[in-house]
C-alpha cells in the first residue's frame, strides 16, 4: 500500500497510531531494513504467512485498542512450525479478548524472528521549535535508564549520522566488547539516513520508533516499528 | 565594509542617527552616540519636551519636535520614548523612510500585562507591514564602534572590530563588548535585540555572516522564534565563519503530547545540543567561556592536535598546569630524544625539569635569550601540536614594576615566538596577589597579540573547545 493509502485508511478509522504491519511496510518501501511482517486475520492465514516470512516466527496481536501487546499476552516468540503458529494464533487472540473485552482485533502480525543482534534504537519525533528530529541510541537499559541518546534535525547529512552514532557514551559497545564482533556502522548510518529521507518526504509522520533495531556485523534490521501520524 | 543591498546594511552602517526621547540630566543616549559626530556622522535629537531642549543644545546638538522635521534621511534611530508614544514614533520613522530603529522603550510583552502585549503587537504589525527594521523593543539597540553608535558610554569607538555579537540580553551584549575590549578584542557590529518582535536572531546572523568586517560571530540566546530558520541560517553561517553560541536559560519544552519513546526522550536541551553540533557551532555556557574561546579563535594559530607542551615556572605549577590540561582531555606527550638532548645541554635540573611539563624558572633566570632558546627547541618537537606557558605574577610582579623593561622584553620574546611559529601558543598569567597590577598590564599583551588567560583551567577549556571546533570543521 502507498503512504497515501495507509494514511487515508488510518484517518478513516480515526487512528493516528499506525499498526506495526502498516508502519513496517511503509518503511520497507522507503528502503529502511525491517524484519518481514505480514498481517494474518485467520489461523490459516497466519500459518501461510509464517511459511512466507520463514521460520522461526513471532506472532503479535494487532488491535487499535491494545498498545502494550506483551502485557496482555499478545506476543508469542520463537514459533518453529505450522502447528505452533496455529496454536499461538488462537492463544494470542483469546488472551487479547480476555484482557481487553470488546477490543477490535484486526488480526495478528506474523514476523520472521530475526537472530539477536546488538540492540539500538532509531527514532523520530517532532520538536515544537525545530520540527522533525532524529534520535539514535543503544537499546535496552542504555536508553531506558541512562538516556544515552543523540539528536539531529532532519534532514541529516552523512556526517550527521556518523556523529550521532559516535557521540553516544555507549559507542564502544558497537565496536565489539567481550569478543563480540563489531556492529556494521555503515548499515546503521544508512538506516538513519533512510529514516531521515522518509520523514522529510512525509511531513505527516509525527513520531517514529524503530525499537529495537538489531545491529549485526553485516547489516542492520528493524524488528519493531511504531509510527504516529498527524491528525487530519 | 558591510553587505551592499542587504536590508539591514543601512542601519548597520549609519551616517545619520536620531536619538528620540532622550532625557536629562544624563542624556544617556545622546552621550552614547556623540562619537558619531567625530566620525563624520550627524547626530540629531528628537524631543517634544521644551524643558529638555537647553540641555540637548548644550551638547552641541540640534533638536527637532518631530522625526519628520529631521533634515536628512535617518539611517538609524534610537527610541527612548514612553511605551504609549512608541507607535506614533514608529509611524513617523516609517513615513520618514528611516533605515531602522532600536527601541530602548520597554514595558511590552515582557511585562505579561494586557496593555504591554497590545502595544507590542501594534508595533510588530506596523513594522511588518512596512517592512521596517525594528530592533527590539526592550533592548539596547545597536553598537557600531566604527560608526560611533554605542549602547554604553564605556564601549570603545574603534575601527579594529572583528567580532559580530548578537544578544537577547542588553546586559550581556554590553558586558561581552566591554570584557572583550579589555582583552584586546573589539566588536565589529553588535545588536541587542530584546523582544525581537520583527527582526530575530536569524536576521542579524544572516547579515553578520556576510559582513566582511566580521571575522567571528558570537551570540547570547535564550530562545529563538523560528527554529527551522535559525537552524538553516546558523548552518550556513558556520560554513562561512566561526560562530560561538552562548545559550542561556532552559529551552522551552513547548506543549506536546507524545506517544513515542523518542518523543519522551527528546529533552529540549538535548535537541538543542544536537543541532549545535549539526550546524558546526561552538557552544559556551557563560561570558568567560565565550571571551576565552573568542581569544583562541582570533589570537592563536589554527589548532591542529592535542599534544601540548606545558611550560611552568616552578615544580608545583608544572603539576597544576598538567592537571588542568589533562582534565580538559588534552595530551602531554614525551618530547623526542633529540629535544631532550638539546634541552639537556643547558637546563638546570637541580630544582628544575625539562620533561614535559617544564619547570624552568631556575634555568631561565630572567634571561630572554634562554627563554627564546627553550621556546625554539620545544616548538620544533614533532610531538608538540601546541604550547601553553605560565608567567608568574607572584614571582615577577615586583621586578616588572621596578623595571618595566623586563616585562616589555618578556612580551617581545613571546610575541616574536608567536610571529614565527605556526603552532598555537597561549600564556597563563594568574593575577595572584597583584590583581590590579596584572589588569593594568593586560593591554601590553593585547597590543602584542599574545593571548593571555587568567587560569590554567580557563586556558585548557578554551583550548579544548577550539580544538574540537577545528576538528569538526576539518570533518
Amino acid at each position: 500500500m502507498s503512504f497515501e493509502a495507509v494514511l487515508a485508511q488510518a484517518r478513516a478509522e480515526g487512528r493516528t497510531l499506525l499498526t506495526e504491519v502498516e508502519a513496517k511496510s511503509l518503511l520497507q518501501e522507503a528502503g529502511v531494513p525491517v524484519a518481514a511482517t505480514l498481517l494474518a486475520r485467520t489461523r490459516e492465514e497466519a500459518q501461510a504467512a509464517a511459511e512466507q516470512v520463514g521460520f522461526p516466527v513471532v506472532l503479535k496481536i494487532v488491535s487499535p485498542d491494545i498498545v502494550h501487546k506483551s502485557d496482555v499476552g499478545g506476543v508469542k516468540l520463537n514459533l518453529q512450525d505450522r502447528e505452533a503458529v496455529g496454536a499461538a494464533f488462537d492463544e494470542v487472540v483469546a488472551n487479547a479478548e480476555r484482557a481487553v473485552p470488546g477490543a477490535r482485533i484486526t488480526g495478528v502480525a506474523v514476523q520472521h524472528m530475526a537472530p539477536q543482534g546488538t540492540e539500538v534504537i532509531v527514532g523520530m519525533t517532532t520538536d515544537p521549535q525545530f520540527g522533525p528530529v532524529l534520535m539514535f541510541g543503544l537499546g535496552g537499559i542504555m536508553v531506558e535508564v541512562l538516556k544515552d541518546v543523540s539528536f539531529r534535525l532532519v534532514p541529516l547529512e552523512e556526517k550527521d549520522a556518523q556523529q550521532m552514532i559516535d557521540e553516544i557514551k555507549g559507542r564502544p559497545v558497537l565496536s565489539g566488547v567481550r569478543g563480540q564482533p563489531p556492529a556494521d556502522i555503515e548499515a546503521l548510518k544508512r538506516t538513519i539516513l533512510k529514516v531521515s529521507e522518509f520523514v522529510q518526504a512525509h511531513p505527516e509522520v509525527k513520531e517514529l520508533d524503530l525499537n529495537p533495531v538489531f545491529a549485526y556485523p553485516d547489516g542492520a534490521l528493524a524488528v519493531d516499528a511504531r509510527m504516529v501520524i498527524a491528525e487530519a | 565594509m558591510g553587505v551592499p543591498g542587504h536590508r539591514l546594511d543601512r542601519m548597520f552602517n549609519p551616517k545619520v542617527v536620531a536619538v528620540i526621547g532622550d532625557k536629562g540630566p544624563g542624556y544617556m543616549w545622546l552621550h552614547n552616540n556623540l562619537p558619531l559626530t567625530e566620525r563624520g556622522g550627524r547626530l540629531y535629537s528628537v524631543q517634544v519636551d521644551e524643558k529638555e531642549v537647553p540641555g540637548i543644545e548644550a551638547l552641541g546638538l540640534q533638536n527637532f519636535k518631530s522625526v519628520l522635521e529631521v533634515p536628512e534621511p535617518i539611517d538609524y534611530a534610537l527610541v527612548a520614548v514612553p511605551r504609549q508614544v512608541a507607535p506614533y514614533v514608529l509611524k513617523d520613522l516609517i513615513a520618514a523612510g528611516a533605515g531602522g530603529a532600536g527601541f530602548f522603550t520597554s514595558g511590552f510583552a515582557e511585562t505579561g500585562e494586557e496593555l504591554g502585549i497590545r502595544l507590542q503587537a501594534q508595533l510588530a504589525e506596523m513594522a511588518r507591514e512596512a517592512n521596517f527594521n525594528l530592533v527590539g523593543p526592550n533592548c539596547m539597540g545597536l553598537y557600531l564602534p566604527r560608526a560611533g553608535v554605542r549602547f554604553s558610554a564605556d564601549a570603545p569607538v574603534t575601527d579594529a572590530g572583528e567580532i559580530g555579537f548578537l544578544s537577547q540580553s542588553g546586559t550581556h551584549g554590553i558586558m561581552f563588548s566591554l570584557v572583550a575590549a579589555a582583552n584586546g578584542m573589539y566588536i565589529s557590529k553588535c545588536a541587542s535585540f530584546g523582544n525581537a518582535v520583527v527582526l530575530d536572531v536569524s536576521d542579524y546572523l544572516e547579515y553578520l555572516m556576510l559582513d566582511d568586517e566580521t571575522r567571528v560571530i558570537g551570540m547570547y540566546v535564550e530562545g529563538v522564534k523560528d527554529g527551522r530558520r535559525f537552524f538553516t541560517t546558523l548552518k550556513e553561517a558556520c560554513r562561512r565563519k566561526p560562530v560561538v553560541v552562548w545559550k542561556g536559560g532552559q529551552t522551552e519544552a513547548g506543549a506536546r503530547a507524545t506517544m513515542s519513546h523518542t518523543g519522551s526522550l527528546a529533552a529540549p536541551q538535548a535537541v538543542w545540543d544536537g543541532m549545535m553540533r549539526q550546524c558546526g557551532a561552538l557552544t559556551t555556557n557563560n561570558l568567560d567561556e565565550t571571551v576565552d574561546v573568542m581569544k583562541m579563535l582570533l589570537r592563536a594559530k589554527p589548532l591542529r592536535g592535542d599534544g601540548m607542551a606545558l611550560l611552568a615556572q616552578t615544580g608545583g605549577q608544572s603539576v597544576s598546569i598538567t592537571d588542568a590540561f589533562a582534565k580538559a582531555g588534552l595530551q602531554v606527550p614525551r618530547f623526542t630524544d633529540a629535544t631532550y638532548a638539546l634541552l639537556g645541554e643547558f637546563f638546570n635540573i637541580v630544582g628544575g625539569s625539562y620533561q614535559n611539563p617544564l619547570d624552568m624558572a631556575g634555568t631561565i633566570q630572567g634571561n630572554m635569550e634562554t627563554l627564546d632558546r627553550v621556546l625554539r627547541i620545544v616548538e620544533a618537537d614533532p610531538n608538540v601540536d601546541g604550547m601553553a606557558m605560565e608567567l608568574s605574577a607572584m614571582f615577577a610582579a615586583r621586578q616588572w614594576k621596578a623595571k618595566p623593561e623586563t616585562l616589555d622584553a618578556t612580551i617581545a620574546t613571546l610575541a616574536g615566538h608567536i610571529a614565527r611559529s605556526e603552532k598555537p601558543f597561549v600564556v597563563i598569567l594568574h593575577p595572584a596577589h597583584e590583581a590590579e597590577y596584572v589588569a593594568s598590564i593586560q593591554p601590553k599583551f593585547n597590543d602584542a597579540g599574545v593571548p593571555v588567560f587568567p587560569s590554567f583551567e580557563r586556558a585548557a577549556a578554551a583550548y579544548r573547545r577550539a580544538l574540537e571546533f577545528a576538528r569538526t570543521r576539518a570533518g
